[in-house]
């Protein structure tokens, strides 16, 4: 190279000798301002690859058969060229930085994905080494599961951005309920919070309309996306702080809509201001040692982001390293023409609201106020059973007792098994929960409780369900407005005594269940045998009886050659209450256990436990 | 009362004296051991006639409550009076299931007046069911405590309706109610003083005294007072007021004076159990420093006269111990310095108790005894806590000794058995995995699965009226709290050097292998190093109260070969199917063998503590 040194003809400004190198041709001298202009140095390559050079106006003029002399046209056209040289540039370190980020992800994703991936191979070698010990295997299998979801979401996010960077991703309009949203995202995110012992909140703001239309399944990437980064960014025991309200937005499309306000604030690690500018760049995480052990591809923010964009919609974060993040989102969302059903709620009927969360207590009081009803709030069990006393003995019991989340002495549902015996089996019992439902029917329903009303409250939900468990009368009368009615419902009851039998059937035919009775377990046995299958939702069986007692008319009845002989539900009555008895009873084939002298609200408790809470009428 | 009624009252009274230790009486070991024999015979006999008369008289009443006689209902409620005398509570799940059944009939009549009464005898009869669960998380019997406290608020809620219901006994029974509000443990501790002083403000008001008269005014705000003074031992955490502090320090001295009276008047000395109160007062509520209290304390237990045995000096020997070994707990920094006292104070009681006369022995001995057990501070080469236990165990119940030695000597067989294949099957516990494969190694697991059985079921001394001294079966709701002795157990064991790595046993011998049933929902088994003994001790245990006395509350017996065959059905469910691989490879008569081994040593040892305690009664 170092022949290249000089030569006359680049003494000149802007001029350079190339040497013709096969299908190109390579630069042997240049004076500086040429190689400043080009960034060519001798030796290098200079037509075939330099996209400077294209943007020049060259003249070229020949030397001999292999060299000739290039110069560089007039300053007006360096000028362009500088700024083309300086985007170029620019899009270099771009593509170079998009690159090491690729890399990064590449390096991280092959971390990430190794991760679950050694789980499965792992967890899957050890219970095939322990085939025989069911818990262990059990265990592998469960954490087999865990990383396959895992490692799911990884392909999953990966497969979501290159829909999105390839145009191929489009969003779908349905009408979806606000409520059922948010409750979701709850379900889900929920016991993820509890997990780490953090608080998650979710707070309802102004709310205009429930019934949207929108894509509801990516409105609830976005809002996972965000949540689940706020539970995984923030240290066990912290808090996540989120909120949902509406404005009213911009017509669209000639109809109504509004605009729906996300905020996510966690006290979680926070981000350092150089972050906040490449969080929606993908393939980026915070890089922190304290949440090395975090998993994501660092796809997340960025999906968000564009899903929130192509919503027409706009997102920000503030953020500050160890104090903690806040996002706020806002998407517009044409509101749903629905028709409204009307509540059948009695105007100023009085509802005994039990919790002592007081931003809860507060939401239910406008709820309840707003829809002409009387809301009475006390915070503990204790106020509330001394008040429902002297309701009932004042005869001015309230529609319903509306449990909340939370009493200053006791678990809501120690309240409500009490409530159930004081004040009787017709009396509407809801619990207002952010606890799921599933996990929590079995003790909520044996508690006395009659309808469950899902956490982040939504005035519709909490006034319709009010309406279906009061039916409407102007109640004020010993909580008989909210009886329920089981007329599509049929009952065997099998008693021997005939008093036994009447109080039975009278306490049962209140509830407007059909009950057909029988004298005997055999006479039982009998008519269970002679009905169609599926005649009989339930049965009440007596154990002690003449001809044939409960314990054989029930393996006799669980004896038969038809599908509901296994599964019609059959309720022990007896007053043996010894733990044996009840192990007799189960031993015959009967699923429950009910203690004479018949309680009433015992009897009740079984009947919504197995017909349900809002009984299904006509069914035959 | 009815004859089966009389006849079941006579029952309990007979077993409750058969579930004590059995006295010498000069018997020879053999003629002692038979003693032992005919008592378990006589206690079966009693028990299953006992079942026949509720299942033949008083389960039939119950059913046809309905149209009950009113001679029928009052028997009922005599009977149910009789299981739960202050101070010799028979049968409180019993007399829970009664007031139930009479408090539906009541709702069901719409018999206000019968409601109030029997809201507040089913909340007495819970107070004393649950009153068992001391020591145990607030979050475990925090729905017990609410089903009692929930019924007093009920039948209290009627005050407002004092004028109406005219009869003094229902207005007793609401004010009493309201009273007993603030008996159990409270969430927010303060709760209970603001309780109490609510009810003091009801009963001082001269218009509800003017309009029954008749009334013993006088005696139940006295009983507030002994309530509030009580409710000191809740401000531990320094949170009261102004206010508080003058309520308490108020009610404090108004029992002292009280009984400082009833003593002179007497002629007695001022009963120690009322100087305590009195004294953790003035130091909860400022005026004593907690060195002078430990020094007020400690001279009035140093005072105590150990020939005698009358409840305020057993008091003396045992509670006040009890009370200022939780003091130190709270304050362990006031421990250094007081080691070797300590041990000498517990020394003390131990030789107090052994030579407690056994006409005098009762309930309280016991209960005394039980309260230190929850407070005892383990001190580096002085008594240590599972001597201590072991002591309660043998000393007062005899059954729970007999179960637990046949279940150590059959776990450690059993655990022999499986070392002699495996050596290395215990080496998940960390402990072991460390130890060289020798007989030194084998030798530390086998007094470890010892140890384990031995402790076990070690939480039942909290709630014997479950156990030792059940009179029939269980009912659904006691079967609820007797499920409870696991974590009972492992909260008296696990804090203490001595007894720590029995903890683990106590609290996972009946949960599942395949952790779908079984409890607690503490015991995580995957999670417990020391699974493979727990697993152990589960079965043995599982096996002995299948064929042992056990059956006699859960109903459930089966032959040892039905026991076993059963237990290898249940393989890979409730037991680990490494073990029932062993039960097939001889260990079944290996535990069979062993069980009866560990009877006949807890006899022995029974017998040689009846006999020591002979000795330190001579003078």
């Amino acid at each position: 190279m170092e022949q290249l040194e000089s030569h006359p003809a680049t003494e000149q400004q802007g001029h350079l000798v190339v040497e013709r190198t096969g299908a190109g041709w390579r630069v042997l001298f240049a004076d500086p301002s040429a190689r400043k202009l080009t960034c060519l140095e001798p030796g290098a390559p200079a037509d075939w690859a330099d996209l400077s050079l294209r943007q020049l106006d060259l003249d070229r003029q020949p030397l001999d058969e292999s060299h000739q002399l290039w110069q560089i046209g007039k300053s007006a056209d360096k000028q362009a060229f500088l700024q083309a040289n300086a985007a170029l540039e620019a899009a270099l370190r771009s593509a170079e930085e998009a690159n090491q980020a690729k890399s990064r992800f590449l390096s991280s994703m092959s971390h990430d994905i190794r991760t679950p991936m050694n789980a499965i191979v792992g967890m899957t070698a050890i219970g095939l080494s322990h085939i025989d010990e069911k818990a262990r295997v059990q265990d592998c299998l469960s954490k087999i599961q865990t990383a396959s979801s895992h490692l799911m979401s990884l392909v999953n996010d990966v497969l979501d951005m290159s829909r999105i960077d390839s145009g191929r991703m489009t969003l779908h309009e349905e009408r979806f309920s606000l409520a059922d949203l948010i409750h979701d995202v709850a379900v889900i995110l929920r016991p993820q919070a509890a997990q780490k012992q953090q608080t998650l909140r979710v707070e309802i703001g102004d709310i205009l309309e429930e019934h949207l239309l929108g894509d509801p399944l990516r409105l609830r990437q976005i809002l996972v996306n965000i949540i689940g980064n706020a539970i995984k960014y923030t240290q066990a025991g912290g808090e996540i702080q989120t909120s949902f309200a509406q404005r009213p937005a911009q017509a669209q499309r000639g109809g109504a809509s509004v605009l729906l306000d996300f905020s996510c604030q966690d006290n979680g690690i926070g981000m350092s201001q150089a972050f906040l500018q490449r969080i929606f760049l993908p393939f980026e995480r915070v890089n922190n040692t304290t949440i090395s052990r975090i998993e994501g591809t660092g796809l997340g923010m960025s999906i968000v982001k564009k899903l929130v964009d192509s919503m027409s919609g706009e997102i920000s974060v503030q953020s500050q390293e160890g104090q903690g993040s806040l996002f706020q989102v806002s998407i517009p969302l044409p509101v749903s023409p629905q028709t409204q059903n009307a509540l059948a709620l009695p105007t100023g009927g009085t509802i005994l609201v039990a919790e002592s969360w007081e931003d809860r207590a507060e939401k239910i009081h406008q709820y309840l106020t707003e829809a002409d009803l009387r809301p009475v709030t006390l915070p503990s069990g204790m106020d509330a059973v001394t008040w429902l006393t002297e309701a009932q003995y004042e005869n001015r019991m309230p529609l319903a007792l509306l449990l909340g989340q939370e009493l200053t002495d006791m678990p809501t549902l120690n309240l409500a098994s009490h409530v159930r015996q004081l004040a009787g089996q017709a009396f509407p019992i809801l619990l207002a929960s952010e606890a799921d439902w599933v996990q929590l029917e079995y003790r909520a329903t044996r508690a006395g409780i009659n309808a469950f009303v899902p956490c982040p409250l939504f005035r519709s939900r909490l006034l319709k369900t009010l309406s279906d468990l009061t039916g409407g009368s102007n109640g004020q009368t010993g909580g008989q407005s909210g009886e329920i009615d089981y007329s599509g419902y049929r009952v065997l009851l099998v008693e021997d005594n005939e008093l036994n039998q009447e109080i039975a059937m009278e306490l049962l035919e209140m509830t407007g269940v059909q009950v057909e009775t029988a004298g005997d377990g055999l006479q039982a046995a009998e008519k269970f045998e002679a009905s169609p299958p599926g005649y009989y939702d339930l049965i009440f069986m007596d154990i002690q009886m003449p001809v044939m007692d409960g314990y054989q008319a029930t393996r006799r009845i669980r004896q038969l050659a038809r599908e509901d002989a296994k599964t019609v539900w059959i309720v022990a009555m007896t007053a043996n209450a010894f733990v044996e008895d009840m192990r007799l009873s189960q031993e015959a084939g009967m699923n429950e256990h009910l203690s004479k002298p018949v309680d009433i609200d015992r009897l009740n408790e079984i009947l919504r436990g197995r017909l349900g809470a809002a009984p299904q009428p006509g069914k035959q | 009362m009815q004859t089966y009624q009389e006849e079941y009252l006579h029952n309990l009274e007979e077993l409750y004296a058969l579930s004590r230790r059995k006295p010498l009486d000069g018997r020879t070991p053999e003629a002692y051991f038979a003693a032992l024999a005919q008592d378990q015979a006589r206690t079966e006999t009693l028990i299953l006639r006992n079942m026949d008369l509720l299942r033949s008289q008083l389960f039939p009443l119950l059913d046809d409550l309905f149209h009950a006689g009113r001679e029928d209902l009052d028997h009922l409620f005599q009977f149910a009076s009789r299981l739960l005398v202050p101070g010799k509570e028979l049968d409180p799940g019993l007399f829970c299931q009664i007031h139930r059944a009479l408090l539906s009939l009541a709702r069901q009549k719409q018999d206000r007046s019968a409601m109030i009464r029997e809201l507040y005898w089913l909340g007495i009869g819970r107070n004393s069911l649950y009153g068992r669960l001391v020591g145990l998380d607030f979050s475990l019997t925090e729905k017990y405590v609410n089903r009692m406290r929930l019924c007093f608020t009920e039948a209290a809620a009627y005050l407002k309706y004092f004028d109406e219901l005219s009869d003094d006994e229902t207005r007793g029974y609401i004010l009493r109610s309201r009273a007993n509000m603030s008996l159990g443990t409270f969430k927010h501790p303060r709760e209970k003083i603001h309780m109490v002083k609510t009810t003091q403000e009801i009963l001082n008001d001269q218009e509800y005294q003017k309009k029954a008269p008749a009334l013993p005014w006088d005696r139940y705000i006295y009983m507030t007072h002994q309530q509030m003074a009580a409710s000191i031992s809740y401000a531990k955490d320094h949170d009261m007021t102004p206010e508080d502090v003058e309520a308490v320090m108020e009610s404090s001295y108004i029992v002292f004076q009280r009984r400082l009276h009833e003593a002179e008047a007497n002629r007695q000395r001022l009963s120690n159990r009322w100087a305590l109160p009195y004294h953790t007062t003035e130091f909860y509520c400022g005026v004593l420093t907690l060195d002078q209290l430990l020094h007020q304390l400690e001279a009035l237990m140093d005072h105590a006269d150990l020939s005698d045995y009358s409840p305020d000096s057993c008091y003396t020997v045992i509670s006040m111990p009890a009370f200022y070994c939780q003091y130190l707990q709270h304050y362990p920094d006031r421990i250094a310095g007081r080691e070797t006292y300590l041990d000498s104070l517990y020394r003390r009681i131990l030789r107090y108790v052994e030579a407690f006369p056994k006409d005098l022995e009762g309930d309280v001995l016991f209960r005394y005894l039980c309260q230190l057990s929850h407070t005892f501070i383990e001190i580096a080469n002085g008594l240590l806590y599972r001597d201590f236990l072991l002591k309660l165990l043998v000393r007062f119940v005899p059954q729970l000794y007999i179960h637990a030695a046949k279940v150590a000597w059959a776990a450690k067989a059993f655990c022999q058995l499986i070392l002699s294949h495996e050596p290395d099957f215990f080496d998940d516990i960390p402990e072991f995995q460390v130890m060289p494969e020798n007989a030194e190694k084998q030798q530390a697991i086998l007094d470890y699965a010892a140890g384990c059985g031995l402790f076990h079921d070690i939480g039942e001394v909290n709630m014997l009226e479950l156990f030792a001294h059940i009179g029939r079966q269980w009912m659904a709701e006691e079967e609820q709290v007797a499920q409870m002795h696991t974590d009972a157990g492992k909260n008296l064991l696990a804090p203490r050097a001595s007894t720590s790595r029995y903890a683990d046993a106590a609290l996972g011998h009946h949960a599942w292998y395949d952790g779908l049933r079984g409890y607690p929902a503490a015991y995580q088994r995957l999670e417990c190093p020391s699974r493979q003994m727990v697993d152990v001790i589960g079965l043995v245990d599982w096996l002995e109260n299948l064929t042992g006395s056990a059956w006699l509350y859960t109903g459930e017996s089966m032959t040892f070969d039905q026991a076993i065959n059963a237990a290898i059905e249940l393989e890979g469910k409730r037991f680990s199917p490494l073990l029932t691989a062993w039960l097939r490879e001889g260990g079944a008569e290996c535990i069979q063998s062993a069980f009866e081994q560990g009877l006949q040593a807890a006899r022995r040892r029974l017998y040689e503590d009846s006999l020591r305690s002979l000795d330190a009664a001579l003078p």
